[in-house]
């Protein structure tokens, strides 16, 4: 792997007997083989899969076309084996490079960015709660109890075509990266998330933390974070980011 | 507790509430739940309780067991299903305390709606509430030089623009401390927010950033002898990311 870019993914799969598995893993192995591949040759915005994003840098056009190449395949995947009808999987995923930090996302998978003492989202959430709240028919309130939360509008595998959400930023020393998948985010507040993250430095134990919170308060799904910790960022930008990544399972 | 209520000719012959993990329905002596009638077979249907659910099985019987008029050969059971085996009717019941787990578990799981069936219940929402559904405009920032340059009204189009003297810098400024990147505009889920990059000052509104800063209409920014305001205006363009 390229020293210069660190890629983590996180997905959450979706379908019966094994099918979500399947469809996360598909997604998680090409989107770091992809990426990974167009870095080491340099490609040029054309060659990758459908149309750049004017909007993006290079390699944020890289990850949503590395994102939007694995819904493909899971969707072909689904139509072509009964096994894997219905078959698909969120995904977000976190480019890191000293210069910037790459955050994109599809269905309700999420990234954070903890910087000082403010949490702030770097994803989209593609729910059914979400659109209902950008078109003004329910209230702040009623979206957090709403029972409309755990239909996605959008994932990989169930269309021939999606739309990436993708931000960049540029890291800061002391940034903290969240990844998580919507288990740990049903039971936890961003605010709680932040006070969380902020009071430790380990990041073994502040991801253990978070996810024995989240099962002490009922979380049943599946729950996967993953915490990235910027440091030793020199001013030039040529400084290496120390990272640590871990990701449980209940 | 789950019952079982057996109906034959609109009567109510018998319930059977479901004290064990599998009960059986036949004509034979040894079922559960026995039917004299010889369109049932001896050994008929059985039902079983797994941890979440109640599966029905039909266990080959001559004349097939049907829940709500389709024959099955195993279904899992919801609440008021009407099974049919011979001429006889069994309605099947969840307890109150077992349908609202039942829903729960459809709720809590997962799944994706299509685009069509989406905007359709987002429209009909929409009209109930009578509100017409416009098309979503999206606001999208705009650098404006004060002084310090000629150049004109700059649009933040990009997810992150650099300003500096780098000659990949979307908003490229000169001057002997000028650093490559002084600062970046990114445009993220809560808005537009600067972030000082290099050793130059960076003030909104004649404070100095030290980390984020989320703007806000109107905002004077600084960056070494070059002065700007930011706002935002909406554009019909659709969002193509």
């Amino acid at each position: 792997m390229d020293h210069s870019i660190n890629l983590y993914v996180v997905a959450d799969g979706m379908g019966g007997h094994l099918a979500g598995e399947v469809a996360s893993k598909v997604a998680v192995e090409m989107i770091q083989k992809n990426v990974n591949r167009w870095i080491s040759t340099n490609s040029s915005e054309e060659e990758l899969f459908d149309f750049p994003d004017r909007t993006l840098s290079r390699i944020g056009n890289y990850v949503a076309s590395s994102i939007k190449l694995a819904n493909r395949v899971i969707y072909e995947m689904s139509r072509g084996y009964t096994e894997y009808k219905g078959m698909g999987t969120t995904i977000v995923v976190l480019a890191v490079m000293p210069s910037t930090v790459i955050a994109a996302n599809v269905g309700d998978s999420k990234a954070y960015l903890i910087r000082g003492n403010i949490i702030e989202p770097l994803s989209k959430e593609h729910n059914m709660v979400t659109e209902q709240l950008e078109m003004g028919l329910i209230s702040k309130e009623e979206a957090e109890n709403s029972p409309l939360k755990h239909i996605l509008t959008r994932n990989l595998g169930s269309s021939d075509t999606v739309d990436v959400d993708v931000f960049e930023v540029e890291p800061m020393n002391n940034d903290r990266f969240l990844l998580c998948t919507d288990g740990l985010t049903e039971h936890i507040s961003d605010d709680e998330i932040l006070s969380i993250v902020k009071n430790g430095d380990d990041p073994e134990h502040l991801c253990r933390q978070l996810i024995s919170e989240a099962n002490e308060r009922g979380g049943n799904d599946n729950i996967t974070v993953s915490l990235i910790f910027v440091n030793k960022l020199d001013s030039e930008r040529r400084g290496i980011i120390e990272r640590f990544v871990y990701l449980f399972k209940k | 507790m789950a019952r079982v209520i057996l109906v034959f000719n609109k009567k109510v012959i018998a319930e059977y509430p479901f004290a064990k993990n599998s009960i059986t329905i036949g004509r034979g002596e040894g079922n559960d739940i026995v039917i004299d009638n010889l369109a049932v077979s001896s050994l008929h249907a059985r039902i079983d309780k797994t941890e979440d659910a109640y599966i029905l099985t039909d266990l080959q019987s001559t004349n097939g067991t049907f829940v709500n008029d389709k024959r099955i050969v195993s279904h899992r059971l919801q609440h008021k299903d009407k099974i049919i085996v011979g001429k006889h009717l069994l309605f099947f019941a969840l307890s109150k305390e077992e349908q609202a787990k039942a829903k729960e578990a459809v709720l809590d799981e997962t799944m994706i709606l299509d685009t069509a069936r989406q905007k359709d219940l987002l429209a009909k929402q929409a009209e109930r509430k009578g509100m017409e559904v416009a098309a979503k405009k999206e606001k999208i920032g705009v650098i404006n030089f004060i002084d310090g340059s000629s150049q004109a009204e700059i649009e933040l189009s990009k997810k992150l623009t650099k300003i500096g003297k780098s000659e990949t810098s979307e908003i490229p400024l000169d001057g002997f401390f000028m650093p490559p990147t002084a600062a970046t505009i990114s445009r993220r889920p809560n808005g537009y927010a600067i972030t000082p990059t290099g050793k130059t000052k960076v003030k909104v509104n004649n404070q100095v950033v030290k980390e984020s800063h989320f703007l806000k209409d109107f905002d004077t920014i600084e960056i070494g002898s070059f002065k700007f305001q930011f706002y935002t205006q909406e554009t019909e363009e659709k969002k193509t990311s």
